[in-house]
């Protein structure tokens, strides 16, 4: 609020506008005064045509014609005048057009620094990890077993398969049963075991 | 006498006051003197607006075809007296317009309650009539400057009174129109730019 610090600074820019419309307004001032002038110098020709002086209302006339040669070139100077001035104000609105694509790219580039291929490739690996521990997470957590579990499970699974298994060896192997009393015989076939007993037998005999 | 509103040529609707002939002289009494000086004031402010008049001199007291003479006399009056008075026929009778001396006090008064202000400075004898403030003024000048899209390019005091549009500020006067812009300077609205061949001003979007 009120201070003079943030107005725009004038520049030689500014000065040359400035100057232009100056001069234009003058050009405009004149075609009036010479407007002015072609109504006075028409009424000079028509009351001394009514007072019968038709030389001097001739003169009139042709200082009138004069007058409105010089309206028609003023005409066109203030149009030159009047484009320059456009063809400037167009300039600096080309310029500040200009100001504002620059920043727009500066905005741009900026932004694609902070996002370059490589980090986005990571970002995206680092996504795909974490999707996967996320899955490994879902896994163990909807069969609730552990890993040590699963195997203590599987031995316990394998002993009994192995004990199952014994058990029908131990059937097919299992010899009939003996139909009739095994018969003592002291036949020299059973000897073999029993030999080293009568020899002890027979030591004790000897000195009995 | 009966007092009755008058319409004037230029379509100003004149109060009934204004039909009276003391209301042209000056009053000894000092209350009805300061009540008939409000009255004027209100009738000069009105005027000034109906007709888009901005200077009011003295002298437009004396003569008969200033601006204001619809107001700072009433032929009717002198009509009147002339039928009535024929006793006391004077040529020029004094009572159905206000003199320059009267003219001038109400004028100053004005001038201590800000409604005018002396232009040039330094002198008594005219006066810029503000029937819109210069604080209004400073609005409108925005608003239209607004309204024709010329925020931030520079524009000639020329360009400002005299448009080739016209526009509530045509014929502003330049003391006036300086007024306005320095309001509108006071709030960062308003940049005036000189070099040697005149002036130029620059308005800007309110900062806020």
């Amino acid at each position: 609020m009120g201070g003079n610090q943030s107005l725009p600074k004038i520049t030689a820019q500014d000065r040359a506008i400035l100057d232009l419309k100056l001069q234009r307004d003058k050009l405009r001032q004149y075609q009036k005064k010479i407007q002015g002038v072609l109504d006075r110098e028409h009424a000079i020709a028509k009351a001394q045509i009514a007072s019968g002086q038709k030389d001097r209302a001739l003169i009139a006339l042709r200082r009138r014609k004069y007058q409105q040669s010089l309206l028609t070139k003023t005409d066109e100077q203030l149009m030159n005048l009047e484009q320059l001035v456009s063809t400037i104000e167009f300039s600096l609105v080309e310029v500040s057009v200009l100001h504002g694509l620059k920043q727009g790219n500066e905005v741009l580039k900026q932004i694609h620094k902070e996002m370059n291929i490589e980090s986005v490739e990571k970002l995206l690996e680092e996504t795909a990890e974490a999707r996967e521990y996320q899955r490994e997470i879902g896994d163990m957590l909807s069969n609730t077993l552990t890993l040590d579990d699963e195997e203590a499970v599987q031995r316990e699974l394998l002993s009994l398969q192995q004990d199952v298994l014994a058990e029908t060896n131990k059937d097919v192997q299992l010899p009939s049963v003996p139909s009739e009393e095994p018969a003592r015989n002291e036949a020299p076939a059973q000897g073999i075991s029993e030999e080293p007993q009568p020899a002890t037998r027979n030591k004790v005999l000897v000195p009995g | 006498m009966s007092l009755s509103t008058h319409t004037t040529p230029s379509g100003f609707l004149l109060p009934s006051i204004h039909s009276a002939p003391a209301f042209f002289t000056e009053q000894p009494n000092p209350t009805t003197q300061s009540s008939a000086t409000e009255q004027w004031t209100r009738l000069i402010l009105t005027y000034a607006r109906h007709r888009k008049l901005f200077v009011l001199r003295v002298e437009d007291a004396e003569s008969t075809d200033s601006d204001w003479s619809e107001i700072l006399r009433n032929e009717r009056i002198n009509r009147m007296f002339r039928l009535h008075l024929h006793a006391f026929q004077r040529s020029s009778s004094p009572v159905g317009r206000i003199l320059p001396n009267h003219l001038s006090n109400i004028i100053s008064n004005m001038v201590s309650k800000n409604l005018a202000a002396y232009e040039p400075p330094k002198q008594t004898r005219s006066a810029l009539i503000f029937w819109r403030l210069p604080e209004e003024w400073a609005e409108i000048l925005y608003d239209w400057v607004v309204s024709i899209g010329q925020l931030n390019t520079i524009l000639t005091f020329y360009d400002i009174t005299d448009p080739p549009v016209e526009s509530p500020l045509t014929n502003i006067p330049v003391p006036l129109l300086r007024r306005a812009i320095s309001i509108l300077g006071k709030t960062g609205r308003s940049q005036m730019i000189a070099i040697a061949d005149g002036e130029g001003v620059r308005f800007l979007a309110r900062s806020k």
